[in-house]
């Protein structure tokens, strides 16, 4: 089998190399779009038992960034419905950052350990160190997002600038797949300290602001209706907004639903492309062997023999394809991801599935694509066959 | 019974609607178990065409009357499918060509072997017997290498091997010897001759040369599509 695909070195290369362009565009798109969706994913899931509740005139999606006297956390936790409100201050890590990126941004997020008072359900895993504990309050300490210590290269004991002030590494979190990769958790105590020297805090509340908070992460009650909990928020509170789950799924899941097209469109690129000139080399290497396909036949070959051998040629020549793409989308991602992680973003995710179902599928696609011509040969008359050449 | 029997052996070939050549027109022919026949007659007098059919590679035209009948070792070959024709190549029959046939880029004994694959033996015994056949044409010595590296004489005979390798009941050539120079032609002559006097193996034979067809038992010739 191999000896007849070596017969004809240079068009099998050619046809291996098609099939090789279109995995290997399938893998690395699908690497990307698996990236994406963890991340749309991972944030619907963050979101799923929460409110975030913010100015409304933040100009990011769900995150708030506009600060607000803390006081107003207790006046959204007398909501009826409302489990536990909890302050939280978000802010960009670097002051240039708009924060209108998605998972481009780096954030730091300040609240005190505990705060949420058990009723998170969103659990990070330490990775070195420990995390943020409540006795931190007043210390500058910091914990760091997965990508974010690969960013900066910090490990728990080493000292960070963050916008001027040195902190002190205490832990880095395992990946998380969404914006937590990405954030850098310190104290509240801290977090106030940063907004009490933010010009924009100065000219609004003067030299010495109160306590002031830019979110209020909402934990209903058991049962509750999140957004009939938003309205009754809303409404109490005008100038403020609600984000859950559903409107992170409106807001990024149209996003992922393109990508998936796009990945779709180009596997039936693949498909047609790769199909194509499978089919066309076996086309031509059954014409080419047309006698000995005739001699096969004269000699005992049933039309099944003479099928399954040039099937079985075609899907190996998709199987090398699938191969060969799956090596170079290995190593793309792992160089882009390299790359990327200076920036500190992963932008692939390679999983052993879709390796395995890239290979398979360029397998059966060869396998498929031989199908019609080996038909063809396995139905000649062997006594025309052998007039051949 | 004889071992085979034919009888209103008929082939038209159909070139256009109104335009076909009838290259068989009644042929009748037996053969017995352990005969050396062979078949001479004028280019295009149906050799060939008749070959075909024997050897199930063709069927004979099936709206003759009387029907064709074609029986083989007690088995009526013109009912059988593609399926069953093909097995019985496999098993029962072997075949020289003119122009040998080998699969170019298989081994001498890979060749041999291919027969025996098809008839259902396992890849090890396959090549196991076809080094025996190979012994056999006393080509034991060349069974690792490519027909292009073997003499006219040689590759026939690794033909030869390839036809007897699942030992069959019949055996045909068809001008076995019409690529070959004289002395490969005694070669190949003397190896079919010697496999049907000291194995009883039934061959028939397609020849233009007097020489060879001296060495059978029996001669027929065909002009114009029929037996004269
Ligand atoms: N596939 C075919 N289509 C049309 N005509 C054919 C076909 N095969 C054979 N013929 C014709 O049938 C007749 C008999 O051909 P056949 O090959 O049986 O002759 P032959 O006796 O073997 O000749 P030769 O000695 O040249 O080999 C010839 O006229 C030939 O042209
Ligand atoms: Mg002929």
């Amino acid at each position: 089998m191999l000896r007849s695909l070596m017969r004809r070195k240079l068009r099998t290369t050619l046809t291996v190399l098609g099939i090789t362009v279109g995995i290997w565009a399938l893998m690395v798109m699908s690497a990307m779009a698996n990236k994406l969706t963890a991340l749309v994913d991972g944030g619907s899931t963050y979101f799923n038992d929460k409110i975030l509740v913010s100015d409304a005139t933040n100009p990011a999606f769900g995150f708030g960034y506009v600060p607000m006297p803390v006081g107003i956390v207790d006046e959204v936790g007398a909501v009826p419905g409302v489990a536990v409100a909890a302050p939280r201050v978000h802010f960009m890590l670097d002051p240039e950052d708009a924060g209108i990126g998605f998972s481009a941004s780096d954030f730091v997020v300040a609240f005190t350990a505990g705060v949420d008072r058990g009723h998170e359900t969103f659990r990070w895993e330490i990775a070195q160190g420990r995390e943020t504990a409540a006795a931190d309050e007043g210390r500058r300490v910091v914990m760091l997002g997965a990508d974010l210590a690969r960013k900066f290269g910090k490990a728990p004991g080493d000292r960070m600038l963050i916008r001027g002030t040195e902190f002190e590494v205490i832990g880095v979190l395992e990946p998380t797949l969404m914006f937590f990769d990405t954030t850098a958790v310190i104290p509240w105590s801290a977090g106030q300290e940063f907004l009490a020297r933010d010009p924009a805090v100065l000219a609004e509340f003067g030299p010495e602001p109160p306590e002031l908070t830019s979110m209020v992460i909402v934990y209903p009650e058991e049962g509750e209706d999140f957004h009939a909990l938003i309205q009754a928020i809303t409404a109490a509170h005008p100038g403020m907004r609600g984000v859950t789950s559903d409107d992170f799924d409106d807001q990024f899941g149209s996003t992922v639903a393109i990508l998936n097209a796009i990945i779709l469109s180009v596997a039936l690129i693949s498909i047609v492309v790769g199909g194509l000139s499978v089919i066309n080399t076996m086309t031509m290497s059954v014409a080419e062997r047309t006698r000995e396909i005739g001699i096969k036949r004269a000699i005992g070959a049933s039309r099944g023999v003479i099928m399954r051998e040039l099937v079985v040629e075609a899907g190996l020549m998709g199987l090398i394809g699938g191969l060969v793409g799956l090596g170079l989308a290995g190593v793309v991602v792992y160089f882009a991801n390299d790359a990327g992680q200076t920036s500190g973003t992963i932008l692939f995710l390679m999983t052993p599935w879709i390796g395995a179902l890239g290979v398979s599928f360029s397998t059966v696609l060869g396998a498929v694509a031989g199908a019609l011509p080996a038909w063809n040969a396995a139905r000649l008359d062997p006594v025309e066959a052998l007039r051949f050449g | 019974m004889a071992f085979l029997e034919a009888h209103n052996l008929h082939k038209t070939y159909r070139l256009s609607r109104n335009n076909h050549v009838r290259a068989l027109r009644g042929v009748d022919v037996t053969v017995e178990a352990g005969e050396m026949v062979g078949i001479m007659g004028p280019s295009g007098c149906g050799k060939s065409t008749l070959m075909h059919i024997l050897g199930l590679l063709h069927s004979p035209d099936l709206d003759t009357s009387p029907a064709p009948s074609l029986v083989i070792d007690d088995t009526d070959v013109t009912a059988l499918d593609d399926r069953e024709r093909t097995r019985m190549r496999a098993e029962r029959m072997g075949f020289v060509f003119q122009s040998f046939n080998l699969v170019s880029t298989l081994t001498a004994a890979e060749n041999v072997a291919l027969p025996a694959e098809y008839a259902g033996r396992r890849k090890s015994d396959a090549r196991a017997e076809a080094m025996d056949a190979l012994r056999q044409v006393d080509l034991g010595e060349w069974a690792g290498h490519r027909p292009m590296e073997l003499s006219g004489g040689q590759q026939q005979r690794v033909a030869i091997a390839r036809a007897l390798v699942n030992s069959p009941d019949l055996l045909l050539a068809d001008e076995p010897t019409g690529n070959l120079d004289s002395e490969s032609t005694g070669e190949v002559m003397a190896l079919l001759h010697w496999f049907n006097r000291e194995q009883g193996q039934t061959i028939v034979l397609v020849t233009h040369d007097t020489r060879v067809s001296e060495a059978c038992s029996r001669v027929l010739t065909i002009r114009d599509g029929v037996i004269t």
